[in-house]
């Protein structure tokens, strides 16, 4: 049985990268030299695209919206994003970045998101996006873009089981038990790192990538007024203060000697 | 002043976040166990409290949603449960209001909420200001808990079917340990070869008197160990007197669980390791060869004491 279900729109974020953040002299974060790169769980989301997408039949769509500037040098970064997402799975992909809504609010993000996709027609039967970003952490994006678009949606899925008709059967990772779900399309999912292994774009689909269009657009081009609620105060990098002794002996036993000769003088261990 | 609405989902989170409401406004609950003790709990620190039936994020979210409705509150506060971060993201694109879950501080000021929370992996503290009504959703010990010994209202609030049907509920496989409370913990990683070789662990923390935690790889993916074992940025949060890292290469996703050890302590065979910049005491060892002459070192110790 092939099933004709529609199109589907996998949201993918370029995100500050936290294995390399950078610090300004008086120890504030310096945001404009860390760079972006794919939110991790992005990748699961794309990777299960790719699964569903001969049952779907349709088109896939990556959405991504510039959160962190300065935009001019967010070029290169925000480019190798979506284009993981096209040699991956994407047919097409929608970017937003405008001056306006940097750095990022999750209320205008979602709305953005939510605006890409009604006005460019996208059409979806279904919205992938990863739980979280590896930079805000705040599971709430997919959650506010379903409720923009008037959606059903399921957090936390760690299992697609199976497309019944056109309602998906999804397995949902709560805090304490998990649900097997009976979800109506057209509907919005995050899914975990559990839900697949996503595997890197092959060379072949790196050198398709660059034939397939990225359509740049700006708050204008989607008629969209933003009013932004968040006024970041201070970024300020934690300082490790961890004294890095290194005990490094042949004899264990003279290493499990120093070491617990630390910790007792630390008063972390009591005998 | 005016009307704080408080998420509950454990009966050890209420305290501490009617506390934090109190600073703000007028307390209500919204809470969905079912047991008499745990009402009755509730209902003692002297507020309204509303009984949704289940603990499912789209009830949650509608009954929360109704309540926001009616009572124009300035501020929801809950837990970082799964179920709550869930349900609030639902309620904050609902009614597009400011939402921060993770939140390790909070001040309140007359136009608006200043929160603290940690960012890419706990590397950066970014503070925030954000006007009212906001939800934010607060870590452990943030707050003095409240007083009890009040006498509050019980109103049963039931919302509609939701679009989504359950087929089955499942429950976790759980250890039942309270890592957020264990005050020495030993962390195991990829360096294990094997399951069986956590027996090694396992006698470390039972002769420390602490408990075993681990790494992503570890507890969600291999399941050698529970759920509520695994240490990091989807997991737990951890602050122990003695971290042990053992075989734990010191990615930024579990570090960022241990930042508030006191003693870092890190075992790894590879001097490379980035956990070695990120602990107290580093042990360049292989662990099978350091953890069973550590244990009887700790043995012939406790023996002679």
């Amino acid at each position: 049985m092939v099933c004709r279900l529609g199109n589907i729109v996998v949201l993918v974020k370029a995100s500050l990268n936290p294995e390399v953040v950078r610090q300004n002299p008086d120890g504030t974060f310096d945001i404009d030299y860390t760079p972006l790169k794919i939110s991790d769980v992005d990748r699961n989301a794309l990777e299960e695209a790719a699964r569903l997408r001969q049952v779907f039949g349709g088109k896939v769509y990556s959405v991504t919206v510039l959160t962190w500037g300065p935009l001019r040098a967010r070029e290169k970064d925000l480019r190798l994003a979506v284009q993981e997402a096209l040699a991956k799975v994407a047919d097409e992909a929608f970017v937003v970045a405008d001056e306006s809504i940097i750095p990022g609010d999750y209320t205008v993000t979602a709305n953005v998101i939510a605006a890409v996709i009604k006005k460019m027609g996208l059409n979806p039967s279904l919205i992938l996006a990863g739980e979280v970003s590896i930079d805000e952490s705040t599971y709430q994006i997919p959650g506010r873009v379903a409720t923009k678009l008037g959606l059903p949606y399921v957090g936390y899925v760690k299992r697609i089981r199976e497309v019944r008709g056109d309602r998906l059967v999804v397995e949902r990772d709560l805090e304490d038990y998990i649900e097997v779900l009976e979800v109506p399309l057209p509907a919005v999912l995050s899914v975990t790192q559990e839900v697949n292994e996503p595997r890197p774009p092959t060379l072949i689909q790196i050198r398709m990538a660059s034939r397939k269009p990225i359509h740049m657009l700006t708050l204008k081009d989607l008629g969209l007024d933003v009013k932004r609620q968040r006024s970041i105060l201070d970024m300020r990098v934690v300082t490790v203060s961890r004294k890095q002794v290194l005990i490094e002996e042949a004899s264990m036993e003279k290493a499990a000697l120093k070491l617990v000769e630390h910790l007792e003088k630390e008063g972390v261990l009591r005998f | 002043m005016g009307n704080v609405i408080v998420v509950s989902q454990r009966p050890s989170d209420a305290g501490e976040l009617v506390g934090l409401a109190r600073s703000i406004g007028d307390p209500v609950i919204v809470a969905f166990q079912d047991s008499a003790e745990r009402v009755e709990e509730l209902l003692s620190y002297g507020c309204r409290v509303y009984r949704v039936k289940s603990s499912r994020p789209e009830v949650l979210a509608r009954a929360t949603s109704t309540l926001y409705n009616e009572l124009k509150p300035k501020l929801i506060v809950g837990p970082n449960t799964r179920n709550v971060k869930d349900a609030m993201a639902w309620v904050a694109g609902l009614h597009d209001i400011h939402m921060a879950p993770d939140v390790a501080g909070v001040r309140v000021e007359p136009d608006g909420i200043i929160y603290k929370r940690g960012f890419l992996s706990e590397r950066v503290v970014m503070t925030v200001k954000a006007p009212y009504p906001a939800i934010i959703l607060v870590n452990p010990r943030v707050a003095e808990p409240a007083p009890r010994g009040g006498v509050g209202e019980l109103i049963e609030l039931n919302v509609g079917d939701t679009m989504v049907r359950v087929l089955e509920v499942k429950a976790k496989e759980l250890s039942g340990v309270n890592l957020e409370a264990a005050e020495i913990i030993v962390g195991v990683g990829r360096g294990f070869k094997a399951k069986e070789d956590l027996s090694m662990a396992f006698e470390l923390a039972k002769l420390l008197g602490g408990q075993v935690g681990g790494t992503r790889p570890i507890a969600a993916d291999l399941k050698w160990l529970p759920e509520d074992a695994w240490i990091g940025i989807s997991g737990k949060r951890v602050a122990p007197k003695l971290y042990i890292a053992i075989g734990v290469s010191g990615a930024p996703q579990h570090m960022s669980g241990v930042s508030g050890s006191k003693v870092i302590v890190a075992v790894n065979k590879d001097k490379s390791a980035p956990i070695f910049k990120q602990a107290d005491y580093g042990v360049v060892a292989d662990l099978y060869k350091f953890i069973p002459v550590l244990i009887d070192v700790l043995k012939r110790r406790r023996g002679s004491t």
